[in-house]
């Protein structure tokens, strides 16, 4: 009747220095804001048990320097990640320009794995530079769902953790699928179901 | 608050004095160990004057119901060597491994995952915390080790009450546990949180029971199933005597079973369609349970057992069957029971109930009768009208003198004294005893034995929120020498409400993931970048950092390595302490010695500072360093025209990469200190074992690097020791790794090792060479005054003209690079000479 959870799920945070990575974590898992800036020096992570289509999923959602001098440490932490969410400021054009680095990062340290974009910061129209269209855009090239929130106005931040919840929980679903395909194909194929238990990374 | 059969803790507790305390138990462990039996196992924390300790009892039955059933088979004092801990089993999610781990001793056993288990092991864990800072004393365990029980005095054992927010989370979390049993935490908090989420409902529930007396089912049992207007919500239907065969006896195998089934199937009420629950029999004994089809969907974790306690207190001529399920949310059990018969047996009876209530084992939580919360107790119970005889009765039923009769009534009487049914209640009796009638009448019993009319047939409750609306018997049935019996309740079922179920799931889900998040290690570190003053070769300089654990449990930390590193940090760093334990509220400083021992622009290096169940952390630590000549390559050297540190960058780097000209035979440094030990050091007495001050070498290392008109500072000592290192630190040795092994193999050929020289060193190598041995040469012509001969020369020399590429790789002394040198310490080097301008 209650099980603690049913999957568990590893998320990862990334994005240039200062787009709000940690302040969309608090939001999420804490529900606060903290309006000081406090960069993050190493990978954090914090505990979030969410419901989805009636099932209790736990994530690990883990935070990271967005710092360029600790790329080379951080991106090992991409290991065993089931889903990474892509952050950019949208009153930072740089921040947008970077995205395309922290996407080939992804393809470089995981085989298969679920993004969203975020745009971040979006809760002062006067200082957006870029554009929802612009952003789309891009995004569509990418095949990649794009949201735009605000951690420190709690807009659509819960909407995008959940998109990112729901995408690793559909991809396990059709790998489950797949290879109960394969199964059934193939006789006594014992070790297949210790192979179901990779992660996508 | 958690009292975990609390009758089992006062047995165990009578095992031991009154000052010694049973904190908690825990029950139905079984052993993994293969050498240890069978057989079952009690876990009990035992307290004496702040001094714990773990017992492990033998128990004739799973649950002990008295002293003689229990013998302590292990006690185990908890002390520093003490420690327990819990592992999960492959492919189990029902049980896990609890490890009790003590001197060289280690004990493992098999407990059910649940609030018992976490309860337990917290105790356990707790009492382990507390006994690590008192003096212990031991000593009253000493009589249990030696067998000798001492019985004495019981005392009743006080439970620790927890009734804050989620204690056993927190308790566990506070002893830096893993919330690994987060999900029996959450059980646990649900059923607290029940009446949040849940709304009664009412039932009602129908439950008959008839003796048949081994007769076939012949008539409808319409008039005793459906007598009520509306159709019951529940059926419980027990019979006793369905079959008095001797097949049915021994085998316990009839076709009574089904046929009445299906007569009960056809005598229920024709307003509502019901689905069979369960149905079990023992020998005569059959228990059937329905619900109402629109209800049968709610019906979960339905068991059955049946006890027998009839010939040799086992067999099923006598004893109860029984059902239990969960209807929404509350626990049902339904018990048909067919007691000792005679008059003078109520005794037996009392017994025969106590045995039933003993050995019924639904192997499901919970596994017996009286934990449910709803509990029905019918059969014919067999308890007689006393001290009067059967006319006296009859008098008394025709002068509808019910409260005599009644206070005659056996049962009545020994549930008044406690002896039997002691919880249940039972509604009015106001129907005649349903025993014994002449068959297919209304008479009572005109036999010969004309037995007393008794009312041994008996519905009985007990749970909160039950009616009784009914309470009969059935008159117009008459195939058996007993009436049918029913009794209709209405009752109230705890149904859960889904959305607010939802909610307070939720609400719990967030407050143990604030929970887990808060308990997560936390610390803080003044400064992420150390940056050290300009770092010089050979002289360290430390940095502090501080760890302040800011979070609420112990934070172990520990640098770790990174990905494709072998090492936490670089070779030129040393970090002390490198890994710990700092407890809430504390600090720790961390020291960085630098140590700079080779040629390097600058020191960086970005290291991991890992809490363990937690974050990671950065932290840079940098620092510019200064060149030196004992650190540079002798070609670079020799291609400087002034001292490394007057050079400009641009001179310096030409002469790195080896574009400018090479203007001096050997480094100018060498020259100088080689030069400077000739003057002043030839006679010197174990010139090069003496140790010099580091600042004494830091001075020379200037001089050397700045250029000065001064004097060489500090003792010839600490010159002939700078020349050592100068060799032992350049970027290349002076015989070039490659031709070590050629250099071995020739060691004992004086011409092949001078061809080596000329052949496979480069001019700057060999001439540098080739003036240390000439150097050494010298030494050696006064070696009264010095005290060295060739031999040992060679072989001090012979590991540092010959150096490893891994430093301090292998220190002991290499004969074949001795023998090498030696060589040119013995012979004539003149020939060997090709001046190089």
């Amino acid at each position: 009747m209650a099980r603690d959870y049913d999957h568990l799920f590893k998320l990862l945070i990334i994005g240039d220095s200062g787009v709000g990575k940690s302040s969309l974590l608090l939001r999420f898992a804490d529900n606060t804001f903290s309006g000081s800036y406090i960069t993050t020096i190493g990978v954090d992570f914090k505990i979030k048990t969410v419901s989805l289509d009636g099932q209790k999923v736990k994530l690990q959602i883990w935070d990271t320097a967005g710092q360029e001098r600790f790329r080379t440490i951080t991106s090992t932490y991409y290991r065993g990640t089931h889903g990474v969410i892509v952050v950019y400021d949208v009153t930072n054009g740089e921040s947008f320009a970077n995205v395309k680095r922290w996407l080939h990062e992804i393809e470089q340290n995981c085989d298969v794995v679920n993004r969203v974009l975020v745009g971040n910061k979006n809760d002062t129209p006067d200082r957006k530079v870029v554009l929802t269209e612009d952003a789309q855009r891009f995004a569509d090239t990418m095949n990649i769902q794009l949201f735009e929130t605000s951690a420190k106005d709690n807009i659509n931040v819960e909407e995008m953790f959940m998109a990112i919840t729901r995408l690793v929980l559909r991809s396990k679903q059709e790998m489950k699928e797949r290879q109960n395909i394969t199964q059934n194909d193939t006789v006594n194929l014992r070790k297949s179901n210790k192979q179901g238990k990779k992660k996508c990374c | 608050m958690l009292v975990v059969y609390q009758d089992v803790v006062n047995i165990v507790q009578s095992k031991f004095s009154s000052t010694e305390v049973v904190k908690c138990i825990h029950l139905n462990v079984s052993p993994v160990n293969e050498s240890w039996n069978e057989v079952h196992r009690i876990l009990a924390l035992v307290e004496c004057n702040s001094s714990y300790a773990l017992f492990v009892f033998i128990t004739k039955k799973p649950k002990p119901s008295s002293i003689s059933d229990l013998s302590v088979e292990t006690a185990i004092p908890i002390d520093s060597n003490f420690s327990c801990d819990t592992e999960p089993i492959d492919n189990c999610q029902s049980h896990i491994i609890f490890i009790v781990s003590f001197r060289n001793r280690k004990l493992q056993f098999k407990i059910e995952i649940g609030v018992e288990s976490s309860n337990f092991a917290s105790e356990v864990i707790w009492s382990k915390e507390v006994s690590s800072s008192n003096k212990l004393d031991f000593n009253w365990l000493g009589k249990y080790t030696c067998a000798t029980l001492d019985q004495n005095s019981k005392k009743m054992s006080e439970m620790s009450d927890q009734c804050s927010d989620i204690p056993v989370l927190r308790h566990q979390l506070a002893h830096g546990q893993a919330a690994s049993n987060r999900e029996s935490i959450l059980r646990y908090q649900l059923k607290l949180k029940e009446p949040e989420y849940t709304q009664h409902q009412e039932f009602s529930i129908f439950v008959g029971t008839w003796n048949v007396n081994g007769q076939p089912p012949s008539v409808s049992l319409r008039p005793w199933l459906s007598c009520d207007e509306e159709p019951p919500d529940v059926y419980a239907i027990g019979f006793q005597e369905i079959d008095l065969s001797k097949e049915a006896f021994l085998f316990n195998d009839t076709p009574r079973e089904a046929e009445w089934l299906k007569y009960v199937m056809d005598g229920v009420h024709f307003k509502a369609k019901y689905k069979s629950v369960a149905v079990t029999r023992l020998v005569g004994m059959q228990l059937v349970v329905l619900v109402n089809s629109k209800h049968y969907q709610f019906v979960k974790n339905v068991s059955v057992d049946t006890v027998g306690t009839g010939l040799l207190g086992k067999m099923g001529n006598k004893g109860g069957v029984a059902v239990r399920l969960e209807l929404h949310n509350t626990s049902l059990c339904f018990v048909n029971c067919h007691l000792a018969a005679h008059v003078e047996e109520f005794e037996r009876r009392n017994q025969d109930y106590k045995d039933i209530n003993a050995r019924i084992n639904f192997r499901k939580q919970p596994p017996s009768i009286k934990d449910h919360e709803h509990v029905y107790w019918l059969g014919d119970l067999n308890y007689r009208i006393t001290d009067l005889n059967t006319n006296q009765v009859k008098t008394l039923l025709a002068r509808s003198e019910m409260i005599t009769l009644l206070k005659a009534d056996q049962l009545n009487q020994q549930k008044e004294r406690g002896s039997v049914l002691l919880d249940y209640t039972e509604g009015d009796i106001t129907f005649q005893p349903t025993y014994k009638y002449d068959l297919n009448s209304d008479h009572f019993d005109t036999s010969e034995k004309a037995r007393p009319p008794a009312w041994t047939d008996r519905i009985l409750w007990r749970g909160d929120g039950i009616y009784q609306l009914a309470y009969r018997s059935h008159m117009d049935i008459r195939i058996s020498d007993h009436k049918p019996v029913s009794a209709l309740f209405r009752s109230e079922i705890s149904v859960i409400d889904q959305s607010k179920f939802r909610r307070v799931h939720e609400d719990l889900l967030k407050k143990m993931d604030k929970l887990e998040n808060e308990f997560l290690p936390q610390v803080m570190v003044d400064q992420t970048e150390v940056t050290f003053d300009l770092v010089k070769f050979r002289e360290p300089q430390s940095r502090e950092i501080i760890i302040a654990n800011t979070g609420q449990v112990p934070a172990e930390f520990e640098f770790i390595k990174k990905l494709d590193e072998a090492t936490f940090c670089k070779d030129w760093l040393r970090i002390t302490p490198f890994c710990g334990t700092i407890d809430p509220g504390e600090k720790c400083d961390i020291k960085f010695e630098v140590n700079l021992e080779r040629e390097l622009d600058k020191v960086y290096d970005i290291l991991v500072l890992h809490l363990k169940g937690g974050k990671d952390m950065f932290i840079i630590v940098n620092g510019d360093c200064q060149k030196s000549c004992f650190t540079s390559s002798m070609a670079t050297l020799c291609r400087a025209q002034v001292p490394l540190l007057q050079m400009t960058e641009e001179q310096r780097k030409q002469a790195e990469n080896m574009e400018s000209r090479v203007l001096y035979s050997i480094p100018r440094e060498l020259w100088l200190l080689v030069d400077h030990l000739y003057r002043h050091g030839l006679k010197t007495r174990d010139l090069f074992e003496s140790c010099a001050l580091s600042d004494e070498l830091i001075r020379i290392r200037d001089w050397l690097d700045y250029g000065s008109l001064d004097p060489i500072p500090g003792s010839v000592q600490a010159t002939a020791e700078a020349f050592l290192l100068f060799l032992s630190f350049t970027k290349d040795p002076v015989v070039p790794f490659e031709i070590h092994d050629a250099c071995i193999a020739a060691a004992n050929n004086y011409q092949n090792c001078r061809l080596i020289i000329q052949q496979k060193m480069t001019d700057i190598h060999r001439n540098v060479f080739l003036y240390i041995c000439m150097f050494l040469q010298e030494m050696l012509r006064h070696s009264n005054d010095n005290g060295y001969d060739a031999k040992t020369l060679a072989s001090l020399f012979g590991d540092i003209l010959l150096r490893d590429p891994i430093r301090n790789s292998k220190p002991q002394a290499n004969r074949g690079k001795a023998n090498f040198v030696y060589n040119f310490l013995v012979n004539d080097l003149s020939s060997s000479l090709i001046p190089n301008k």
